[in-house]
């Protein structure tokens, strides 16, 4: 890995780090730091009208003293910043009482040697992001309009405490995502996420789309109501997302705020339905340390359908008497731990057959600004969007328009009665992106409806 | 900076632009999190950069840097060009900007007490008081409090001759009650929720918030709300505290006028608009009482400033008058298709990104009466306050909101406490219901300070004037 535009490297993050490790005075010191450079397509109406190219780099220090912690960040990466940066966190500790519940900085550990950076994505230039844009409207009808955004990112984490832990990874993100508009209402969406472009074949996500485009035309109104539903990955991607927020981080079930309280080996979903976190598998995005320095584990958090256990940072690990599972965010982090590298189990079954088992129910290609309802119930809203289509009899025979679910997350994975065979990356939150496959669940209910 | 800025512009035309502007800025941020008398989180951060945009042959290109050296300055000034010039790559009508006169201007937000000069001792001391009152409350689990400060400088430059420098600062905070038992969990905020009450002010804000003095009461309704009925599942009239109809407003009205919406150019990641390029003075989007203002003159708006991104003077502007669409928010590349000058709304979340359509200040302007005077006019209904929970359709249409806390109103009285509310509905029909707004008396400038749009993804920081408002013929209490 050499010769990347913008890739500072490891001694260029030691150094860094190093000026803020020279801070006299405190207890302990670390430093996280991240470097991102990339650039991004963005398309509408068939045209490019965004073209974008961002490099910084942000570093995050750690200081404690007796037990006192202060974070300042900043993006002046240089080991004058550092030190800069250190001094304002020590100021701040030295004002707050000490925090009883400090686990101390992650000792020295080596991460998993994990390869996800790809010189192809770090290099991607705009007129190689261009063309593939190109690419995707030309497979689009030609009274159909494409829009979305194609990026490329490089993205360098490291971290350097004054334990003696030091840990930098490269990797990278390529996505392509789009969402096609038809002449009568009709609209249909296609991404794909992945460390590389290799993966990305822009015109088979612009046929993708079209088609759904196309199918979607002059939608339907259906009542709200419960249906069977078969959920394409993209929408699988929100439940087992949201699930996270709700469920499966360590502070909220050590507090009995989550939705799994007092479930720990009890059934919460079918026996088809398996969910963990494993930021060391090679099939997700991301860096294998934590960003308190902790190698990344596997955590199997439902299996088969029993609940086994949630995530934990060092300082819920602390709590819970248990150690760190690698899964503590930037600090200061008062929500705790999260999973971003979640994996749902697959199956056997492709949407073609789970459609054909179906005598009513609807195909939904993804869900639109889903929202919590009620954490505890791990109830949530949103709207389906991008193609939303009747299945009567085994066919689908038209699409219909959006619907407004608000559903229980554990309800829906209670009733799940196929599981689809392939696993796709899909990205619900921003920052993270979970390989889910597409389902079919009995029951699914629908508040409301929209007019498109 | 004002320096870089210019320097970057100058780049920028040697490499080959046509147009060019450039934001240097520094932001500067400081955090505050207690619970239950412990601290959370306590965090400074800073960010400087320069982000050049350019108009090469009618395309964009945009780079940002970190690093201010005259030579990657100009390496990021040709990558902008080169940016723009990949775009030519793809057929597609040339980017057509509104006039602007160039202006040299200074402008700040007028602050009488500079937040991040008051002692942190003093800010942690405020924190550890409000959390020891609510934690005095029997039965509660969590006592939260948080401050946040904010501060942007800006110095924009332009190749038509514009030099601006902005100084812009936001104060905010807020307490939260948080009860849990027996598999519920029920939470209390005030001012209002999601980190309080935030405004364009220094720490004279802060201190009139009265964070300590209700305390008690916040933490004794968290804990009430853990043994009172769930709102009931019905159709009914629907009385809005006016820290609901800030979010009411946001999401129904702020986004789905945003030109580039309507045009198509948010379409993939967060939606366009109900609303058409034509709609203007013909759609009748609410009742005749509802009148709706962008503002990006009102004191204390965290959408409030001298000059937006693209360097065009703040306005005031009528968006729905009497209840008829009027206006759209535009920048100078989309005020064009409606026939317009840009109404100024075009702004970037840093110096690192590419300025968006992003709401100012969008208020409702009050009529008359109070909150209780409404609630006293109302024969039955649902009363709601304080915003936990939002989702609205792709073109803005369906939407379904919760609330913290809501209460039964009966012959214009409150009474029945209820938890878990929520209400849903569709944007035109449930404003065309509206027959009652407060007056000026009950009418609060709230800030969001995270409002999301964009790709990559940007915050954005608005404000709405809002007073409380009654609906008809309302669904609440959707269950799943």
């Amino acid at each position: 890995m050499s010769g990347a535009g913008g890739v500072l490297g490891p001694d260029s993050f030691r150094r860094i780090a190093g000026g803020a490790l020279e801070l006299r005075g405190a207890d302990g010191v670390e430093v996280l730091l991240m470097h991102e450079s990339g650039g991004l397509t963005r398309f509408a109406n068939s045209e490019i009208h965004q073209s974008i190219a961002r490099e910084d780099t942000g570093l995050r220090v750690r200081v404690v003293k007796s037990g006192h912690v202060g974070v300042a960040a900043s993006n002046e990466a240089t080991p004058e910043g550092a030190l800069a940066a250190a001094r304002s966190a020590l100021e701040m500790a030295e004002v707050v009482a000490a925090d009883p519940q400090w686990p101390g900085l992650a000792p020295p550990a080596p991460a998993p040697d994990v390869d996800r950076f790809f010189e192809d994505t770090a290099s991607a230039s705009p007129a190689m992001r261009a063309d593939a844009v190109a690419q995707l409207i030309g497979a689009c009808a030609p009274d159909c309009r494409a829009a979305g955004a194609y990026e490329t990112i490089a993205v360098e984490l490291g971290l350097a405490n004054s334990e003696g832990q030091f840990c930098w990874a490269p990797s990278t993100l390529a996505s392509l995502t789009t969402v096609v508009s038809g002449p009568d209402g009709g609209s249909g969406f296609a991404e794909v996420f992945a460390g590389s472009t290799g993966p990305i074949d822009a015109g088979a996500i612009g046929r993708t789309a079209n088609e759904k485009a196309v199918g979607s035309a002059s939608p339907r109104a259906l009542d709200a109501g419960t249906y069977t539903v078969v959920l394409e990955p993209a929408a699988t991607a929100t439940l087992v997302g949201f699930l996270a927020w709700v469920g499966f981080a360590g502070r909220a079930y050590i507090e009995g705020r989550s939705c799994f309280d007092g479930k720990e080996g009890r059934q919460v979903a079918a026996p088809s339905v398996s969910i963990w976190d494993d930021g060391t598998d090679p099939r997700t995005l991301g860096v294998p340390f934590d960003f308190e320095g902790t190698p990344k584990q596997r955590v199997d958090l439902v299996g088969d359908g029993v609940f086994r256990g949630v995530v934990y940072d060092r300082r819920t690990g602390k709590e819970a008497g248990r150690p760190s599972t690698g899964h503590g965010l930037p600090s200061p982090n008062p929500e705790g731990p999260f999973p971003l590298h979640l994996f749902m189990g697959t199956g056997d079954a492709t949407v073609e057959e789970m459609v054909r088992s179906t005598e009513r129910g609807l195909l939904v290609t993804r869900f639109h600004y889903s929202n919590i309802v009620n954490p505890m119930e791990s109830s949530i809203t949103g709207m389906t969007r991008d193609g939303t289509f009747l299945i009567e009899h085994g066919e689908v025979v038209g699409p219909v328009r959006n619907l407004r679910f608000t559903q229980s997350i554990l309800g829906a994975l209670s009733s799940v009665s196929m599981v689809g065979r392939e696993a796709h990356l899909a990205s619900e939150f921003f920052f993270s992106a979970s390989r889910v496959p597409a389902l079919k669940v009995d029951e699914f209910h629908f508040s409301g409806v929209s007019d498109h | 900076m004002l320096d870089v800025a210019k320097m970057a512009v100058d780049a920028a035309r040697s490499a080959g632009a046509d147009l060019a502007d450039a934001r240097a800025g520094t932001d500067e941020s400081e955090s505050l999190t207690v619970r239950n008398q412990e601290m959370e989180g306590i965090d400074r951060s800073t960010s400087t950069g320069v982000g050049i945009r350019v108009l090469v042959g009618g395309r964009w290109g945009f780079a940002a840097t970190a690093r201010l050296d005259d030579a990657e300055i100009a390496r990021t000034a040709r990558l902008a060009v080169e940016m723009a010039k990949a775009a030519q790559r793809l057929p597609g009508d040339a980017v057509s900007l509104t006039p602007v006169d160039p202006a040299t201007a200074s402008w700040r937000t007028p602050v009488k007490e500079d937040p991040f000069t008051v002692p942190l001792e003093e800010k942690v001391a405020l924190l550890m008081e409000a959390s020891r009152v609510m934690q005095g409350v029997p039965g509660l689990s969590f006592a939260e409090a948080g401050l946040d400060f904010f501060r942007r400088s800006t110095w924009f430059a332009s190749s038509d001759g514009a030099a601006i420098e902005q100084v812009i600062t936001n104060s905010g905070g807020g307490i939260e009650a948080v009860a849990v038992a027996d598999g519920d969990m029920q939470r209390r905020s005030y001012p209002n929720s999601f980190r309080g009450h935030v405004k364009a002010a220094g720490y004279e804000h802060i201190r009139t918030l009265g964070l300590i003095e209700e305390a008690e009461r916040i933490g004794a309704e968290a804990v009430a709300l853990l043994s009172a009925p769930e709102c009931p599942s019905e159709v009914t009239t629907l009385v809005l505290d006016s820290g609901q109809m800030e979010l009411q407003i946001h999401e129904s009205i702020g986004h789905p006028i945003e030109l580039d919406r309507v045009l198509g150019m948010e379409e993939a990641y967060a939606g366009s608009s109900w609303l058409s390029p034509d709609d203007r003075g013909k759609v009748r989007y609410a009742s005749d009482l509802v009148s709706i203002t962008a503002d990006a003159t009102l004191p204390g708006g965290l959408g409030t400033f001298g000059f937006d991104d693209e360097g065009v003077p703040a306005q005031r502007v009528p968006i729905i008058v009497d209840g008829i669409f009027e206006n759209f928010l535009s920048s100078r590349e989309t005020a064009g298709v409606v026939g317009q000058t840009s109404n100024a709304t075009s702004r970037a979340d840093g110096w690192s990104h590419l300025p968006l359509i992003r709401m100012t200040n969008i208020s409702i302007e009050p009529r008359e009466g109070t909150l209780s005077e409404i609630i006293g006019d109302t024969d039955r209904g649902i009363f709601m306050t304080t915003n936990s929970s939002w989702s609205i359709d792709d073109k803005r249409i369906n939407f379904q909101f919760g609330c913290e806390q809501a209460w039964r109103i009966e012959h214009g009285a409150l009474a029945t406490p209820y938890k878990n509310p929520n209400y849903t509905g569709i944007t035109p029909e449930f404003w065309g219901s509206c027959d009652a707004i407060g007056g000026a008396e009950d009418w609060v400038v709230w800030g969001t300070p995270n409002c999301g749009k964009g790709q990559p993804g940007q915050v954005g920081r608005v404000g709405h004037g809002a007073s409380p408002a009654r609906f008809h013929n309302v669904q609440v209490g959707v269950r799943g």
